[in-house]
């Protein structure tokens, strides 16, 4: 072997020697998260050290269920990542696609005040938007104001503008020329296009919709209004609860995103990096 | 089919004009070729007469109709990109169709509209397959077909073939003259390759920084150019100049001195105005208009710095002082690098230009 | 391009409506709401009263204070860590270069109460496992949540496990944008693979890691979820009370709008300082 291929292969050894412990302290809470999910409470307040699953997950997520209507604040967050994704997809890339592809008076000023206010923390907008939308508009507990103010988000059109001016503006003049409609190259030419952009742009509006808690902790603190993330949030912290039932929730919470993260890894990437790969 | 007018055309992007007010007639079936170097206006010129690009001055007009707020789409023009502009993500029927079907064109009529331009194009049996899965003629056959299946009064094509290698690009060209033959429809077309100009046009327009230089005829322009920049730029290999100064005028001719090479002078016979005594002038002579010793009326010693041998002919490379000499000869090995020989100039043969570019006649 | 006014106003309009309203007019409406009196109804305008209030109040400078330390000693270490996985990630010698991804990348989408959830689980003090792994190596069982520096401790790794897989993603990104002839130009003029890192890979991608930073900044700044579950609402005894969860009692509990909003202006100026930082460590040399 020459010494070439031979320092090669030691720093190859020691690089995972390196990183798969890392990897393993990385994985260790979701795998905890899995096995406390599986462990009846007398079991998780156990002075042994339990690192296999046990088979307990059905009697967690009953117990989980008798603590709060659990399955019901899943449904919720469902319906209300799904709409709210589709609704902001729809929105960030008309918007994004008209930044993109139009000439238009006002548009130094638009393109200023988005990027102007991105770094804004959400903090600020917080309390007007809880007072305008729970005292105003009377909609607290309401679909409406989980789905409708979160929409704001300029990240998105940024992203899709991005997309979109990407593309060969000739496609667009060439649909242009020959007739078609404004909003139809929109739908049937430019949107078909961006679709990798918009599966990744999908994931991550949907994450975050479903991981959402601050807002929705204000605005929908009904029991029966309540998100998924908020319903387990009120446990954690109560005296008699079932902490394996908390814990079947975040497996609840967090198994499907993960699966979606596997599946689609590439987009969910594509999705993150974008923001600073301009 | 209809003809194109321009008049007074201005473009400003801001602050900045990048057209300076072009007036261009073409008239009804005329193929007329927009040629000049990068950055000179010719594709935002078409892109107006296109209406991809507003008009911030000026008038254009369309079969007599003024087009300025006209949507493109009711202009009655087609147009063939550079990119080619193919949905990527349809096939090459949808490709077609995709106009006609986008406003509602009765069915029966779509499909007709679409063989017929297959049919022209020889492109019958792609119509399934998808933009990625064509080479770049076909791709490039499939963009005009797009732009026939809209029976359009115009045709705008924006430098089609630049994409193409040399071999296709000549074939295509050969195809796009053809398909002028057949349709008889108005064609305007931009370039920056002056061979396509010469070779697709009824008429060149030669366009410098937003100026329309001259317009006329592929042969009108490379025998009687108005100013030492289309001179220059009509012609391959391009016009040889070389620096001169006026020693002598009358009887209608000046005589000239040619100031790198040893001070030969020749006469050349001009009927419009004479210049000064005393001036600085540039002599423009086409590398195949040289002739052999003594068989002209100017001989010029020269060394060749390098052959290049075609085959067809022979093209010898020459410094001269500050000047570069191309020289076009019969095709023959015996020139070689470092050969010294004499070529000749005929007064008849060359154009003489001012101090400024402009033409003396 | 064609000026198209009514087309462009057409796609743009649904969403600047949502825009103006959600996001606009309350930048504007929590600065006016600072400056005014909002414990009595009607609200009325006094300028000294919540700004006035917070320059007084220790509650403040103790929330400013936590969110400043974790701030300092969190952010440098998660991006060094981002940095580290990202280019051992990016090495071609890794095998199994999936797994290892999705051990550092599978964090970004747990969310915030789950994680919490878990974390408080695996730090509680009897039965947590990572007391039972310290004490079967031998090592002193720590009260996590008694003590100010272990509870602040826990947050500080909390937020860490969660983000640095995400800034990893974005520094991948800036990794692999960054050509392969340059090291292999450094690699033929001799210089060391640790060398190129230090002199090609950072300075390449400092954009990057500067981009990542702000990101981080700016995210740990609002910090709430965590303290609020984790160390139950900032405990012990305020100890890890950040300026997010100041700014959540002040406004949703108390119900004291003119002051959380006050409190999230203060936010607000660090983010501007922050950006504006950015801003100049990231302009184009002249």
């Amino acid at each position: 072997m020459s010494s070439l291929s031979r320092s090669r292969l030691g720093r190859g050894i020691l690089l995972h020697l390196f990183l798969t412990p890392l990897a393993l302290i990385w994985l260790f809470p979701l795998w905890m998260m899995v096995v406390f999910s599986t462990m009846p409470d007398n079991g998780i307040f156990s002075p042994g050290i339990e690192l296999l699953p046990h088979d307990g997950f059905l009697d967690n997520f009953n117990n989980l269920q008798r603590d709060t209507n659990f399955v019901g604040a899943i449904g919720i967050s469902v319906c209300v990542a799904v709409t709210y994704t589709v609704l902001s997809v729809l929105l960030t890339s008309m918007a994004g696609w008209a930044l993109a592809r139009y000439e238009f008076h006002g548009k130094g000023i638009v393109v200023a005040i988005i990027l102007g206010t991105i770094t804004l923390p959400y903090a600020v907008v917080l309390i007007p938007q809880f007072i305008m939308v729970a005292r105003d508009f009377q909609l607290a507990n309401t679909w409406i104001a989980l789905i409708v103010p979160p929409l704001f988000n300029s990240l998105g059109v940024l992203f899709m503008r991005q997309a979109f001016s990407m593309m060969p503006a000739e496609l667009f003049d060439a649909a242009r020329v020959e007739g078609v409609k404004e909003w139809r190259i929109f739908l049937f030419v430019a949107l078909p296009l961006a679709r990798s952009m918009l599966a990744a742009l999908a994931i991550i509006l949907f994450l975050a919709s479903w991981n959402n808690y601050l807002w929705p902790l204000l605005i929908n603190s009904q029991p029966g209004a309540m998100t998924a993330p908020v319903a387990l949030g009120t446990l954690i912290g109560l005296t008699k609860v079932s902490w394996g039932g908390i814990m079947a929730g975040a497996v609840m919470l967090t198994l499907p995103m993960l699966v979606v993260f596997v599946l689609l890894q590439r987009h969910f990437i594509a999705g993150i990096a974008a923001g600073a790969v301009k | 089919m209809a003809a194109v007018t321009l008049t007074n055309v201005v473009k400003r992007f801001g602050v900045l004009e990048v057209v300076h007010g072009a007036n261009i007639d073409i008239a009804d079936g005329e193929f007329v070729v927009f040629v000049g170097p990068s950055g000179c206006g010719k594709s935002t010129l078409l892109r107006m007469v296109a209406g991809l690009e507003d008009i911030s001055g000026g008038e254009i007009a369309i079969g007599g109709k003024l087009v300025n707020d006209v949507e493109p789409a009711d202009r009655g023009i087609a147009m063939v990109f550079q990119s080619y502009a193919l949905y990527p993500h349809m096939t090459v029927e949808q490709n077609l169709s995709f106009g006609l079907r986008m406003n509602g064109n009765p069915k029966a009529d779509t499909e007709r509209r679409v063989s017929r331009a297959a049919e022209i194009l020889r492109i019958d049996e792609l119509m399934q397959r998808r933009p990625k899965q064509l080479s770049g003629g076909q791709r490039q056959r499939v963009a005009i077909g797009r732009a026939i299946v809209r029976e359009p009064q115009v045709f705008l094509f924006d430098e089609p073939l630049s994409n193409l290698d040399a071999e296709l690009r000549v074939q295509m060209r050969v195809e796009i003259s053809r398909l002028h033959k057949e349709l008889g429809t108005t064609m305007i077309y931009v370039t920056h390759d002056q061979t396509e100009a010469m070779t697709l046009a009824d008429r060149i327009v030669v366009l410098k920084a937003g100026n329309v230089e001259q317009i006329g005829a592929p042969l009108d322009l490379y025998d009687d150019p108005v100013n030492r920049f289309v001179a220059g730029f009509i012609g391959s290999p391009k016009m040889n100049f070389l620096g001169a100064k006026v020693v002598e005028t009358s009887n209608s001719a000046a005589t000239i001195e040619l100031v790198n090479h040893g001070g030969a002078r020749l006469r050349k016979p001009l009927c419009e105005s004479l210049p000064t005594v005393g001036a600085e002038v540039v002599l423009g002579v086409r590398p195949e208009h040289f002739c052999e010793k003594g068989e002209g009326d100017c001989d010029i010693a020269i060394k060749a710095d390098v052959a290049e041998h075609l085959g067809s002919v022979s093209y010898v490379y020459a410094n001269a002082g500050p000047e570069e000499l191309i020289i076009e000869r019969e095709a023959s090995r015996q020139r070689a690098s470092g050969d010294h020989f004499t070529v000749s100039i005929k007064a008849e043969r060359c154009l003489l230009f001012d101090k400024a570019g402009a033409r003396i006649r | 391009m064609r000026t198209r006014n009514a087309t462009a106003y057409r796609f743009l309009t649904p969403y600047l409506l949502i825009f103006a309203i959600f996001w606009i007019w309350p930048i504007i409406s929590s600065f006016m709401i600072s400056f005014q009196a909002t414990r009595t109804v009607p609200w009325r305008f006094a300028p000294a009263f919540n700004w006035g209030r917070l320059i007084g109040d220790p509650a403040f400078y103790n929330a400013l204070e936590n969110t400043l330390l974790i701030l300092v000693i969190q952010v440098p270490v998660m991006i060094a860590l981002a940095i580290m996985m990202a280019v051992l990630l990016n090495s071609p010698m890794l095998k199994a270069r999936g797994l290892y991804r999705f051990a550092f990348f599978a964090p970004v989408v747990v969310g915030e109460v789950a994680y919490s959830a878990v974390f408080r689980l695996m730090f509680s003090l009897d039965f947590g496992i990572v007391n039972k792994l310290l004490a079967s190596v031998g090592l002193a069982k720590i009260d996590w949540f008694s003590n100010v520096t272990p509870a602040m401790a826990v947050i500080m790794i909390a937020v860490t496990w969660r983000w640095a897989g995400y800034n990893a993603i974005i520094l991948l990104a800036g990794l692999q944008s960054i050509p392969d002839d340059v090291y292999e130009a450094a690699t033929l003029d001799r210089v060391s693979k640790l060398k190129q890192f230090f002199h090609i890979t950072l300075p390449l991608l400092k954009p990057v890691i500067v981009f990542c930073a702000v990101l981080s900044i700016i995210g740990t700044m609002q910090l709430f979820t965590e303290p609020f579950l984790i160390t139950e609402r900032g405990g012990p005894g305020g100890g890890t009370e950040t300026l997010g969860l100041l700014l959540y009692r002040q406004g949703f509990r108390s119900l004291n709008f003119g002051y959380a909003s006050a409190i999230a202006y203060t936010m607000a100026g660090l983010a501007i300082a922050i950006t504006l930082v950015q801003l100049w460590l990231t302009r184009e040399p002249k």
